[in-house]
């Protein structure tokens, strides 16, 4: 997993995440959009047969005192808190 | 010519029914419908896979 | 704040079962999904040399069959890109099938041992000797271990009135899992039919937000349970990395 900023402001995140596709990219754009202090979550990926850029480009904005890149991490700790309590849930069925 | 070893629309194993298929609705009497249920081949993509089907090996291997 | 999820079953078996989760997002229950399809690898045969094949098919013929056979795949003991290698030898008159297939490593084996690989007539024989490899489904649909996975909404339904008396006799297909009463039930039990289920009253239809009740089936590598508890980790473990990615 490559990480390569494309543009940072204290509220605005924009981030190209290689090596990522839909599976992930959803999750965490769902994730981030309940995540407390996200005003917007997006992600913009290319079909390979564009020819231009393929891997998913996240952008986060965040209300006016939360870095976007603090409720990046908050958002990939829910998925991980979703994940291991979805786990928990199918081994007690 | 051989029973294909997978479903071409879902990807389930369709070729582990074929010798029982065969022997119970082809060679034997048995109604097809109820023997696919009973292997529990459900999904009609998968159904057609063996309804379908011939063993062409027979007519083929002469002119190896 | 953690989510609160809910599983239960509606049916369970080692390759194939249904269940409902309460409680997940459509993003979350699609992420599960996609990854049971194309994120869990399973073992499946690559390349093929091939020492003598006089049966009526092609070598290419016969590789493609071998690489659609499912093999076994233990969770967590490979990784991708990992190989075993197998063989098999058959002399005819007699039927190839994968339960001739011979095996390198014992945890790797065909999955079901009656699929026909070959019919041989009077002396023909097959040797061959394959490697299989670990690998996800997005790179060769042979190596995807879920078969016809997905999900539909978990319905509910009400009664709201009786029928007209002269209204019209209409069956009213409904396809997946219904809940009654907190009770689920599939509609198969009814013949997919909600007139056989409700005779002479008006019902309504609504889905239940946020419950999702998943099918999924196997094509033998691993047991369903494996499936999703591979699927759940592939998703976990991709945010864990991202999460660290984040943090230098």
């Amino acid at each position: 997993m490559e990480l390569r900023v494309i543009e940072k402001e204290d509220t605005m995140l924009a981030i190209e995440i290689a090596g990522e596709d839909h599976t992930f990219m959803n999750v965490l754009k769902g994730a981030l959009l309940e995540t407390d202090g996200v005003d917007a979550a997006t992600y913009d990926m290319n079909p390979e047969q564009s020819g231009g850029q393929t891997d998913p480009v996240l952008t986060i904005k965040t209300e006016e005192n939360v870095d976007a890149l603090d409720a990046l991490e908050a958002g990939t700790q829910r998925v991980i808190d979703k994940s291991e309590s979805l786990q928990a849930a199918y081994d007690a069925a | 010519m051989m029973v294909p070893v997978r479903c071409f629309t879902c990807g389930s194993v369709v070729g582990k029914h074929w010798e029982e298929f065969k022997a119970r609705a082809r060679e034997g009497d048995e109604d097809p419908d109820a023997v696919l249920n009973e292997l529990g081949v459900e999904r009609h993509c998968c159904r057609r896979m063996l309804v379908s089907h011939e063993d062409l090996v027979d007519v083929v291997s002469p002119y190896q | 704040m953690t989510e609160d999820y809910e599983v239960e079953f509606v049916e369970r078996e080692e390759r194939e079962a249904r269940f409902v989760v309460r409680g997940i997002t459509p993003a979350f229950a699609n992420g599960i999904r996609r990854a049971m399809i194309a994120d869990v690898p399973t073992f499946s045969v690559d390349t093929v040399r091939v020492v003598e094949n006089s049966s009526v098919m092609f070598d290419e013929q016969i590789s493609l069959r071998l690489g659609l056979v499912p093999l076994t795949t233990p969770v967590d003991e490979f990784e991708i890109g990992d190989e075993v290698t197998l063989s098999i030898d058959v002399s005819g008159p007699n039927t190839a099938y994968s339960g001739d297939i011979v095996t390198s490593d014992d945890l790797v084996q065909p999955a079901d041992d009656n699929v026909p690989i070959i019919e041989l007539k009077d002396d023909q024989r097959l040797e061959a000797e394959a490697d299989a490899v670990l690998d996800r489904g997005r790179e060769h649909a042979k190596h995807q271990g879920g078969v016809a996975v997905g999900y539909r909404h978990l319905q509910r339904v009400e009664v709201v009135g009786d029928k007209e008396e002269f209204a019209k006799e209409e069956p009213e297909i409904l396809r997946g899992v219904i809940e009654d009463d907190g009770e689920l039930v599939a509609t198969e039990t009814f013949d997919n039919d909600l007139t056989n289920r409700y005779p002479g009253k008006e019902v309504e239809v609504h889905d239940i937000p946020n419950a999702f009740v998943f099918h999924v089936e196997t094509d033998g590598s691993f047991s369903v349970d494996e499936l999703v508890t591979a699927a759940i980790d592939s998703l976990h473990g991709r945010a864990t990395e991202l999460k660290e990615a984040v943090q230098l």
